[in-house]
């Protein structure tokens, strides 16, 4: 019913699309994947009319349309849920159900809100979720949510002919396992009302979910495999175009830990509605990960250790010294870097070069009085940016400029200069492609063996599997269960998973 | 410059996606806005001169460049809190004040009544720095109501009357500020001398550098353990001490001061700033294109009164040339939703 024939999309310098086929038939499930900039979203967008092809032809049923903008997309019949959802939190369920299309209800302007009512009950049930649609959007859960955005979409059901396609962007990536199992049983009972595009990161749900997988690389499709007996490393080859070994994490360059060297200790450290009652100790050369489902509290713990926030109960030692006044000033001055999950927002700033970003936590450093000597922080950058393989075309770019896997290097050699012992690494990987991950995992091995510390919350348990010396694994902000890695007792994913939920 | 080099190393990872979104257009946009004060300033002088080719003459270039230096002062000092994406609504208010304050301790202190005068805006416009962090209001209203305080601090002190310098005296302490060395008037030095201080502080200095960081990433800077509260508040500081340095040189020029002497001096100040090119929402731009802003002010005047618009209606085009600068010059990713 949807096909693309050789599409093009060209942007000034860049071939984004190169002659994409692409087919959804009805009531199929369609996986995308492919490594950040392999032009994912990009068709995305022009499935969805954000874009605008500028070869090759769009068919709907056969015919060749051109979608001029998403509301043109969706009178076709193609609907959009979004990765960062799009609902009006102030508003109620229905209110945002509706939302644009309220003339259905009205009479003479005014809104018949029982009539409203009515129909969105209609929609929720379509996604099986039980919620009063008077419920201002903001009192769902994240889930409810998405179940809602999704409900929103499927309106078109009623006020389009002809089949619809749903495109989801990364639905599951904030989700909980459990939820993620709901939404995909949902969408698999929704598929004799429509067609789904599935987008994802994450292999394995990709493969669980669709029939079929379209594999794209540098913004080509290279290959389109049946999810049926396909594998994850089949796929990820075709996605990189190289063989993703066993030492992905590094585990032959993971050394034992200085058991005497205790940099961070918490002592029952507790922030109310956040986590209590935690107690951990991190030593040099060691990587203790901190796992447990979205909102569980780890990333307040690490946030509180830097001292971005303040904890309300409980004791922080840094290198064996009590904390009292919780800033990120004194955290850096203890020591600690902190890599936050919102890289361009926390982690860098866009607007300043690479070498700008790069001292900017110990500029006291490469300055007298307040006045930088001249070169010192320029000759430091240049180390860096060779010693790390930054690719920027000079130390003078703008950080905004370069992509995720050197703005994150960018980042850690931000700490690493200014002689950071303590990094705590929130979703260090998260949105990266998988060559600037192996970058990243690197980069934890060198700094442990340079005597420092890593809390670790990971992109996923495989992660930090792979890659931590010592895991707690969290519960409702407390922890739950210690493992071992590497020890007679390797630890699995499900084993973590047991204690998380 | 700097695109040619990323096109070239295609394997620089920059996703087709990111390059898609920041392509040719804002890339364009960005040189656009990088010349427009150039391009701007040379067009009026243009215009200008094709109107009256007089208007080239070294002596009225010189009166002009004399005209705009006191308000080009307070621009400066404006320039930083803009450049943190704040806005210094004080500046006209605490420059009067100063005229009075100075006239008066003139007396007594000679020189250091100026230096007095300047601790004082800087008094001020730290108290405003700190009603702004401290109490997380908004830049405009805090320096607004600081504003306020000062005005009538101004009135209250003066005793709403205009004070004068005794011309001995000023001759004696100030009068350096105000003369002519080799036909060019010394206020042109001190402004430059300023703008040389404020490049310094701008580039070369580790709190510059802050700055540049508050302004185009606030979180970031948080996050990398700056002291963003004490930034801010020692940017308002300033912004009052170049508020009162701009007081001190218009009472010395005026030989007296009066609590509304400075009052038609913040919109264009504003103006200077945004035409400049440091727009509203921080970040970019800095002192130099203060510079250019304040004479594309400065010539705008000078052609206001060859056309014979009087004095109190050019604050009409001010307003005018306000919001198509705010307009031409804002980030808007940075504003999401305006309320």
């Amino acid at each position: 019913m949807l096909e693309f024939k050789k599409v093009e999309k060209t942007f000034p310098g860049v071939r984004a699309l190169k002659g994409i086929d692409f087919e959804i038939k009805r009531g199929e499930i369609v996986g995308l994947v492919g490594e950040n900039g392999a032009g994912k979203s990009t068709l995305m967008k022009v499935i969805y009319g954000a874009y605008q092809h500028d070869g090759g032809e769009v068919l709907i049923n056969g015919t060749p349309v051109v979608f001029r903008n998403p509301r043109d997309a969706m009178e076709n019949g193609i609907g959009m849920v979004f990765q960062e959802q799009s609902l009006i939190t102030n508003l109620t369920v229905m209110e945002n159900i509706f939302l644009g299309f309220e003339a259905q209800f009205m009479k003479f302007g005014i809104i018949n809100w029982r009539k409203m009512a009515q129909a969105a009950c209609e929609q929720l049930k379509k996604v099986k979720l039980d919620v009063d649609p008077y419920t201002t959007t903001s009192e769902l859960s994240f889930t409810q949510r998405q179940l809602v955005e999704l409900a929103k979409v499927l309106t078109l059901e009623e006020r389009v002919e002809g089949d619809l396609v749903i495109l989801l962007d990364e639905p599951t990536s904030v989700l909980p396992r459990k939820e993620i199992e709901l939404l995909f049983d949902l969408v698999r009972e929704l598929r004799s009302r429509a067609s789904f595009v599935f987008v994802s990161h994450r292999m394995d749900e990709v493969i669980e979910l669709s029939d079929r997988i379209y594999v794209m690389k540098d913004g080509e499709v290279v290959d389109v495999v049946d999810s049926d007996g396909c594998d994850v490393d089949a796929i990820q080859h075709k996605m990189v175009g190289r063989e993703i070994d066993k030492r992905y994490y590094r585990e032959d360059k993971k050394h034992p830990y200085q058991q005497n060297k205790v940099l961070v200790e918490t002592r029952n450290l507790g922030k109310e509605g956040e986590f209590s009652d935690v107690s951990l100790k991190l030593r040099a050369g060691e990587v203790l990960a901190l796992v447990g489902t979205e909102g569980c509290g780890t990333e307040g713990v690490i946030r509180s250790i830097f001292g971005l926030d303040k904890p309300t109960a409980g004791e922080l030692y840094l290198n064996g010294e009590p904390v009292r006044a919780f800033s990120a000033f004194n955290g850096v001055r203890s020591g600690v870097g902190y890599i936050p999950r919102e890289r361009k927002i926390e982690g860098i700033v866009g607007g300043m070069s690479v070498v700008e970003n790069m001292t900017l936590a110990n500029m006291q450093d490469y300055s007298t009085w307040g006045v930088f000597k001249s070169g010192v922080e320029r000759e430091l950058a240049e180390q860096w940016v060779s010693k790390l393989s930054i690719k920027t075309a000079t130390i003078d770019t703008h950080c905004g400029n370069l992509s995720g896997g050197n703005q994150q290097k960018v980042v850690l050699s931000k700490w690493r200069s200014a002689g950071a012992k303590i990094i705590l690494l929130d979703h260090p990987t998260r949105g990266l492609d998988i060559g600037a991950k192996e970058d990243v995992y690197d980069m934890v091995r060198e700094m442990c063996d340079d005597g420092c510390g890593v809390i670790l919350i990971a992109d996923t348990l495989e992660e930090a599997l792979g890659l931590a010396h010592t895991i707690a694994v969290f519960k409702d902000g407390e922890i739950q269960k210690w493992f071992e890695s590497g020890g007679d007792h390797q630890p699995d994913q499900y084993d973590l998973l047991h204690y998380m939920i | 410059m700097t695109k040619d080099k990323i096109l070239q190393a295609p394997d620089m990872n920059v996703s087709a996606e990111e390059r898609a979104a920041g392509g040719r257009k804002s890339i364009s946009k960005e040189q656009v806005t990088k010349y427009l004060p150039y391009i701007t300033l040379f067009s009026l002088v243009a215009l200008i001169s094709l109107y009256d080719p007089a208007f080239l003459k070294l002596e009225n270039l010189l009166q002009t460049a004399q005209d705009i230096s006191t308000l080009f002062i307070m621009a400066l000092g404006m320039t930083f809190v803009i450049y943190i994406a704040g806005i210094d609504l004080s500046s006209q208010s605490v420059a009067s004040m100063t005229t009075v304050i100075v006239a008066l301790l003139l007396p007594s202190f000679g020189i250091g009544a100026a230096l007095a005068a300047v601790i004082i805006g800087a008094v001020f416009g730290m108290a405003s720095g700190l009603v702004h962090t401290r109490f997380k209001i908004a830049s405009f209203i805090a320096t607004l109501a600081v504003g306020g305080i000062a005005y009538a601090t101004g009135q209250v002190v003066s005793g709403q009357r205009s004070t004068y310098m005794p011309a001995d005296l000023r001759e004696q302490s100030m009068g350096w500020m105000v003369g002519n060395t080799a036909g060019i008037p010394h206020e042109i030095f001190v402004a430059l001398a300023l703008l040389l201080i404020a490049l310094f502080i701008e580039r070369r200095t580790v709190f510059g550098r802050s700055l540049k960081a508050v302004g185009s990433g606030e979180l970031a800077a948080v996050a990398s353990g700056l002291k963003v509260t004490k930034i801010k508040v020692m940017t308002f500081a300033l912004s009052g001490a170049f508020a009162a340095m701009a007081g001190v040189m218009l009472a010395t020029r005026l030989s007296g001061g009066s609590p509304t002497m400075a009052d038609q001096f913040l919109l264009p100040a504003i103006v200077a700033v945004l035409v400049g090119g440091t727009p509203l929402t921080g970040g970019v731009g800095g002192v130099l294109n203060t510079l250019i802003g304040a004479l594309i002010v400065a010539v705008i005047r000078t052609s206001m009164t060859y056309l014979e618009v009087p004095a109190e209606a050019q604050q009409i085009f001010f307003g005018v040339v306000l919001i198509a600068a705010i307009a031409l010059t804002i980030d808007r990713s940075k504003v999401k939703v305006v309320k």
